[in-house]
């Protein structure tokens, strides 16, 4: 949908706390996508992952006063929300996170071909400029960011020591920022 | 650990991918309220993944929003996402004279039948009084012509008029015959004859030579009684009237002579 208008972050938390419908539309027209991608990492199945987008986007309405300011941005918060929404699906639907695990290469690349033309973010343009982010720092960002995955698991499936996960994650989100500014 | 001995640890950003364990995030907490300005680095960090979320975004079916929007909204209406509805404004000062012409026509229509009607009623009265008043005048013209025919005989200045007299067996019959000397046109006036019985008409003879000859018949139609042209006689001796059956008889039936004259 077409927004005519936009919030800052400010606008649209204070007008979520006062359980604004419009804020609410503005939420999903520019998130939902995201989030969508996020859920579809973990769980395949596009029906089951639109009934977990729907139950991520009541938690958010329903449990907005919940959120705090101050540990981190509207997104970051919705984001782990989704997250542990579709880990919480898959586990109680008994998935095995094995195959998960070995399909997340795949998830990718099936994410980067699947464009939401109605984003008004410039998503084909960054798109292209994240093509030249290393392929190990767009690993550990997915697993991490997307995938939820623990530092533990992280560690294993990159057969790296658990200590310089830290290091790895910041050295990956630098060049991220680099390719990010002009 | 020192502000920037913090920043290049790289727990930061395990806290904004939120993969860092609680005693690591506990931490990041203790430093953002420690060092304030540290939020905007996190926020900096956030930002980016977030873009880097936005560029693998998929959007969800279309259908999807509206599910969602029902939901969330029970019960509302304009819930409906797929096809945006555009309402024709009305239009403030034109819908009063709209009104306005729209009432004024309505009531001239009405007005219209009504004198439409009324005019009907008038006419169809006018046409049925003309036809009685043209119907009046026709017979009025018809008795006006045949009573002037009546009076163009008796004036005729050939005219010679004979009386024929009621015999024993109708003394009250009187019948006036008027005979024209130049063209011997024979005109019979049968006012004064008796009222005719049913199946019976009247018969006017001329005796011409000692015989009776068929004179024509005498029409008594609705009871009128005119003077009447009948056949013509250069010469006759004598004329009456006979009652016979309707149509004539070849000859005079005697017995029922109502008037005769002799010349």
């Amino acid at each position: 949908m077409s927004q005519t208008f936009t919030y800052t972050e400010e606008e649209l938390v204070a007008l979520l706390k006062s359980n604004d419908k419009r804020a609410f539309e503005y939420l999903y027209d520019n998130y939902a996508g995201a989030l969508y991608a996020v859920i579809l990492k973990k769980i395949e199945d596009t029906i089951l992952a639109e009934d977990v987008l729907q139950e991520v986007f009541v938690k958010i309405w329903n449990n907005f006063s919940t959120y705090d300011t101050s540990k981190g941005r509207l997104f970051t918060w919705m984001l782990n929300i989704s997250r542990n929404l579709a880990i919480d699906t898959l586990r109680s639907k008994s998935f095995k996170k094995q195959s998960k695990i070995q399909n997340s290469e795949k998830a990718v690349d099936y994410v980067s071909n699947n464009i939401n033309e109605d984003e008004k973010f410039d998503a084909l343009g960054i798109r292209n400029q994240l093509n030249r982010l290393s392929q190990e720092h767009k690993r550990i960002m997915n697993m991490a960011y997307f995938e939820g995955f623990t530092q533990d698991e992280i560690s294993k499936q990159l057969g790296i020591p658990l200590g310089t996960i830290k290091t790895r994650m910041r050295a990956a989100i630098l060049e991220l920022k680099k390719i990010l500014q002009p | 650990m020192t502000k920037e001995e913090f920043i290049s640890s790289g727990l930061l950003e395990l806290y904004a991918t939120g993969i860092s364990s609680q005693e690591e995030s506990r931490m990041v907490q203790e430093y953002l309220t420690k060092y304030p300005d540290l939020l905007e680095e996190l926020k900096q960090i956030e930002i980016s993944l977030e873009k880097y979320a936005q560029a693998n975004s998929i959007a969800p079916a279309a259908s999807f929003k509206e599910k969602l929007m029902q939901r969330v909204f029970p019960g509302e209406e304009d819930n409906k996402v797929t096809a945006p509805v555009i309402y024709m404004k009305k239009q403030g000062g034109g819908s009063f004279i709209f009104k306005l012409l729209a009432a004024a026509s309505v009531i001239l229509l009405l007005v219209s039948i009504i004198l439409n009607y009324t005019i009907y009623r008038k006419y169809h009265d006018t046409k049925d009084a003309l036809q009685i008043a043209q119907q009046k005048m026709e017979q009025q013209d018809k008795s006006n012509r045949a009573m002037s025919e009546d009076l163009n005989v008796m004036t005729n200045k050939y005219a010679q008029p004979v009386v024929l007299s009621g015999t024993a067996k109708s003394p009250e019959a009187v019948a006036k015959i008027f005979w024209m000397k130049n063209t011997g046109q024979v005109y019979v006036d049968p006012t004064n004859l008796p009222q005719v019985p049913a199946g019976k008409q009247y018969q006017l003879w001329a005796i011409v030579d000692g015989k009776p000859l068929d004179a024509g018949m005498i029409t008594t139609k609705k009871g009128i009684y005119h003077i009447q042209k009948m056949k013509s006689f250069g010469k006759a001796d004598a004329f009456a009237i006979t009652l016979e059956k309707e149509g004539g008889s070849p000859t005079p039936t005697m017995d029922a002579m109502i008037v005769s004259t002799k010349l």
